[in-house]
């Protein structure tokens, strides 16, 4: 009882910088936010008076609020799967002993270095139909790129948002399968080789397992991403083209987006951030617990 | 790593994750037909709205200052009828005497395009340099939306000295009870305004009170190809007024060959979307809010559903329909995607209507000469827009509004700089390099605007703007959430000019307005 | 890695090497590509820059584009903003981890269960729900605009703590016995024994934490309104808002912005490899 209590004063005195910037800055916002979330204010996020808990309900069920979620959802559906995929391919083209494979894999991993404003930049300038590069190179082929521009149609917009962050986090996806696909132990391959696996074979029975931990912590990590998706849409569409009905708005932007419905109604913001909370909760329960039974583990 | 759940449990785990995710489908599917922005709770207006001048603010940030005692006793109905000026604060003009040494001051402005924000540094730059007493510092603030969500959402201490509005927002600003009435200024000051455009001063002019000072005033103009007039037998010289103008030169243009379509129309919120067809009900002279078009009283209603726009826009529709004219998007690519059309190598239009602010921008990209070789300055035609109703169109662009700082000294700074920048000789060098309509008749008599005006094309928005009645059905609205209402009036038009139902769309337009208004005038205690 | 060693499998005949060299290069292309027009542009005038195809061509090249954008951009000023904003986060955010990993790691006290449980649930807490309150705590503080308000939010993270109290479990018991026996205080086994032993994962979690401020988008976004704190990525975005007849100020600026990085990456390989794959290998 006494051993317990004896480093109490230490143990506060470390934990204090610690514990108060997370009380400050991460649990009162969630308190707050929740709080907010039943009250409506006026355009300075003054004078909040509750309007009641069912506002909560009514942002959930609001046509613009479904619509940034339905964005949010197919960003992810195909920056996921795209990011995963692509990543573990490079990196298995990469995984030889070649000579130069180095330089290879410096390029492989370079956009890294870029940063959601510049990945975003790069793409807006190679989509603008009037001056792009894309655009002017390959509107004989694709009409569309030049007419009114992949960023301007209804249909493409969110494909090319989602395109430019899937190139930024080619980088990373491969950085980090490479490190995976190195620890695999090689007699691994070669037994199975001495079973007679082909290339396939090997890939599927010895590679996917052991590399399946490391692509359940990407799925996971980009979709964190494409579900905080803000800064791609600030630069590239900001939630438009509006006649489509907004197909670039992620709940992010609609949140925070100067161009959002909601722009200047704290009470509704903090409503929409709350629940995107929670979505992402139960996104991660799903994706750690139902998808974690097919991960493998050794030993 | 061990599962440390026995398999009884996870499979709970699993069953829960299911559940919660179906529970959430469910609660989904239904139901998702109505805005965020639908105040579906009962009218409340008198009390939700005492209820939230009396609770205490929740929140860390200083209220904003000066009026707010007098607005909490308030009548929370929407009366703002004729508020005399002395309940509003007080513009100190004379506090810069004192001042012993440079008072700095920051102004936020929305200019993006290169040729505007380098000639407003410009003058800014002169006036620094030409006196000692105060120091202006500008920032580019980005979008006007930006701007503005920047400026609402901080606390007062934080706000600029000085900050540049697009027109919507003047309820909103008045509301918000950040700025020093610009009249007091020009009170204090005996400034002489018998030569200032009337329409400018009364856009931004509600309950009596003028609240802030007309900067960069524009108006829709009709650009036209003039080149392709003639090929059509149509005089270059006789641009079209009435709609029925409208359509029988597009008809010319189209089967002469001169032009692919008439005209190309988009719907842009802040133009042929959203603005412009305020612009028609001006010039039909209906109001698009009731209580005097919000200017007598804050607004309660919209009365957009009104026969007359039903049939203009109709006609507008069957322009499309009958491939007169073309529809070009929502204009969000480029900011002036209409006028691309018309130098379109291969389906041109051959005419387009877009702000008088991109007047300067235009002949300028043209007069480079690299871009558009098939288009030369000299085709460029300027007239005033054409439309229902009257010849003439109302004020757009942007105001200076000075913010209540409870600082004179900055509040008379800012005062001595506005006054400054609308001075006849700047706001002739102003007008001439941008496009810009001088806020001041008196500017067009002094140079560089009096040579600019010898080409009649940068005299058609004056013109324009002075031809229709001051009286509020002629002026343009002012309501609270005029920007949510011209976002889903902008999707209304984009529906109609893909080929909706007019009437339809134009009921379903005139009930979110008043949600919206309904919900803004709920939350935001005038 | 010598032939010999190489396993059979992994060796590569003549053909199959033609074939995996043609893919990768194939490969790089297309990764590289549109950094390659990008760049391109940057080094072309605007005119140039608009002449397609020929502004994918290495001709005509001239420095004046990125000139412009540095002195228009006013990016020395972002520059020593994302630089200095990133560096202090960094400090913060390694010094209060290390602290409150060692009170994990090596203390006891009452609640530390639970104390632990609540700093890892803060991870789960995102942004979007947290800079909508913070920025108005921070404008209520009066820390708007400064370089306190932008820096100090951004040190609360629980992720270091993590990290760091999983290397320092690893400490053996042996050598806190020893260090306890020798008279050593908490702070002095920190300090001399703990974090030394920590140091590659203190690189990475440093690498990653400059990095991650150094991106950062939203929260400077908010909370800066002048131009003397702008930070790089959103002076950028400044720089987006131009004329679109000088597009090419913006591919300019991308291009001065990245490079920082790419040298920062290239210097800290091996921790950033660490850094990224903390989570990812048998968390």
């Amino acid at each position: 009882m006494k051993r317990r209590w004896r480093d109490a004063p230490t143990a506060l005195m470390m934990l204090a910088p610690s514990l108060a910037l997370l009380g400050l800055f991460v649990f009162y916002p969630l308190v707050r936010a929740i709080w907010l979330g039943q009250q409506a204010c006026d355009n300075t996020g003054n004078a909040c008076h509750s309007v009641g808990w069912s506002q909560y309900i009514d942002v959930y069920r609001s046509n613009e609020f479904q619509n940034a979620l339905g964005n949010t959802f197919t960003f992810a559906a195909i920056t996921v799967p795209l990011g995963i995929i692509l990543g573990v391919g490079l990196a298995i083209v990469a995984d030889k002993h070649l000579r130069g494979i180095g330089v290879f894999r410096t390029i492989f991993s370079s956009t890294i270095a870029s940063s959601v404003a510049v990945a975003s930049l790069i793409w807006f300038v190679l989509l603008n139909p009037q001056l792009g590069a894309l655009a002017n190179v390959f509107d004989g082929i694709f009409p569309v790129l030049k007419r009114p521009g992949l960023l301007n149609d209804g249909g493409t917009a969110l494909p090319a948002v989602a395109l430019s962050s899937v190139w930024a986090g080619l980088g990373f996806t491969f950085v980090i399968v490479t490190a995976a696909l190195q620890s695999i132990p090689r007699d691994l391959y070669e037994s199975a080789f001495v079973d007679g696996a082909g290339s396939w074979r090997r890939f599927t029975n010895v590679t996917l397992p052991m590399l399946s931990p490391t692509l359940l912590f990407i799925g996971v990590v980009i979709t964190a991403r494409a579900f905080q998706a803000y800064g791609e849409v600030d630069l590239l569409t900001q939630g438009g083209p509006n006649a489509a009905g907004r197909p670039t708005e992620t709940i992010a932007y609609f949140i925070y987006g100067k161009t959002s419905r909601i722009s200047n109604q704290l009470g509704l913001q903090s409503a929409s951030a709350v629940l995107l909370f929670i979505i992402l909760l139960v996104l991660s329960f799903i994706q750690f617990r139902v998808l974690e039974r097919r991960v493998h583990y050794a030993n | 790593m061990t599962p440390t759940t026995s398999p009884v449990r996870k499979r709970h785990h699993v069953h829960a994750a299911t559940l919660i995710a179906g529970a959430l489908l469910i609660a989904a599917c239904g139901g998702s037909d109505k805005s965020v922005l639908d105040n579906n709770k009962p009218s409340t207006t008198a009390t939700s709205a005492s209820t939230a001048s009396t609770a205490p603010t929740t929140d860390a940030s200083t209220a904003p200052s000066g009026s707010d005692a007098a607005s909490t006793t308030a009548p929370a109905a929407s009366t703002t009828a004729a508020t005399p000026l002395d309940s509003l604060p007080d513009c100190p003009i004379d506090a810069l005497a004192s001042a012993t040494s440079p008072v700095e001051i920051t102004v936020w402005h929305s200019l993006n395009a290169d040729l505007l924000s380098s000639t407003l540094a410009k003058l800014t730059d002169q006036y620094n340099a030409s006196q000692t007493k105060v120091k202006v510092k500008y920032v580019n603030q980005g979008a006007y939306e930006e701007s503005i969500k920047k400026y609402f959402e901080t606390t007062q201490k934080q706000r600029p000295d000085v900050v540049q509005f697009p027109e919507y927002i003047v309820q909103n600003a008045v509301d918000q009870k950040t700025a020093i009435p610009m009249a007091k200024c020009m009170q204090a000051a005996k400034l002489d305004s018998s030569m200032f455009l009337k329409s400018a001063l009364s856009t931004y002019t509600t309950g009596g009170v003028q609240w802030s000072m007309p900067f960069n005033v524009s108006t829709p103009v009709l650009f036209y190809n003039k080149k392709a007039f003639a090929a059509a037998g149509l005089d270059p010289n006789k641009p079209p007024v009435t709609m029925a103008d409208l359509r029988e030169y597009s008809q010319k243009l189209v089967d002469s060959k001169a032009a692919t379509f008439g005209i190309a129309l988009e719907s842009g919120f802040d133009s042929g979307g959203g603005w412009f067809l305020e612009q028609w009900f001006a010039k039909l002279g209906i109001p698009y809010v009731d209580h005097d078009n919000g200017r007598s009283a804050r607004a309660t209603k919209s009365l957009m559903n009104n026969p007359q726009i039903v049939e203009a826009l109709t006609q507008m529709q069957s322009l499309i329909n009958d491939k007169l004219a073309v529809y070009v998007g929502d204009n969000s690519s480029t900011g002036f995607d209409n006028l691309l059309s018309m130098v379109d190598q291969s389906q041109p239009a051959g005419m387009a209507i877009a702000t008088s602010a991109s007047l300067g921008s235009v002949l300028q990209i043209l007069q480079a000469g690299n871009q558009f070789p098939n288009f030369k300055v000299d085709d460029v035609g300027v007239a005033p827009m054409p439309g229902p109703g009257k010849p003439g169109s109302i004020v757009g662009g942007a105001s200076l509004w000075i913010t209540d700082s409870a600082d004179p000294k900055r509040i008379a700074a800012s005062w001595d700089y506005i006054n400054y920048l609308v001075q006849a000789q700047q706001q002739s060098e102003w007008g001439s390099v941008t496009g810009y309509v001088p806020v001041r008749s008196d500017a067009n008599t002094l140079d560089p605007m009096k040579t600019k005006l010898s080409d009649p094309r940068f005299s058609v928005a004056a013109t324009s703007l002075g031809e229709l009645p001051a009286t509020p059905d002629f002026s343009g609205p002012i309501v609270g959430p005029l920007r949510e209402i011209r976002l889903v009036v902008a999707e209304g038009m984009a529906k109609i000019m893909s080929g909706g139902d007019v009437a339809a769309i134009i009921a379903d337009m005139e009930s979110k307005a008043n949600n919206l208004i309904a919900d803004y005038n709920s939350r935001n205690p005038g | 890695m010598p032939t010999s060693q190489i396993s059979t499998l992994e060796r590569t005949s003549g053909w199959a090497k033609f074939g995996r060299y043609s893919l990768l290069t194939l490969i790089a292309v297309i990764v590289l590509l549109p950094v390659y027009a990008v760049v391109m542009q940057a080094f072309k005038t605007g005119a140039g820059a608009m002449d397609h195809p020929r502004s994918l061509l290495p001709v005509d090249l001239t420095t004046e584009t990125i000139r412009v954008a540095w002195t228009k951009g006013d990016m020395g000023t972002l520059m020593r903003n994302s630089l200095v904003m990133s560096v202090l986060v960094t400090i913060g955010v390694l010094a209060t981890s290390l602290l409150s990993a060692y009170a994990f790691a090596f203390l006891e006290f009452p609640f530390k269960r639970t104390l632990f449980a609540l700093f890892l649930a803060t991870m789960l807490v995102p942004a979007e729900v947290t800079i909508l309150i913070n920025k108005r705590t921070i404008d209520s503080f009066g820390w708007k605009n400064s370089m306190t308000g932008l820096t100090v939010p951004l040190m609360a993270t629980a992720l270091g703590t993590f990290l760091i109290r999983q290397v320092f479990l690893q400490v053996p018991s042996e050598l806190r016995e020893a260090a306890a026996l020798d008279g050593l205080g908490h702070g002095r086994f920190l300090y001399e024994v703990a974090a030394p032993l920590s140091r590659p994962t203190l690189g990475a979690l440093g690498l990653l934490s400059f990095l991650t401020t150094w991106n950062q988008y939203l929260w400077p976004q908010t909370i800066i309104d002048d131009t003397e704190h702008r930070t790089l990525q959103i002076g950028l975005s400044r720089l987006s808002n131009a004329d679109i007849n000088r597009l090419n100020l913006v591919t300019a600026g991308t291009v001065i912005a990245a490079i920082p990085i790419v040298i920062l990456l290239i210097v800290f390989q091996r921790q950033l490899v660490r850094g990224l794959t903390a989570g990812a290998v048998k968390g």
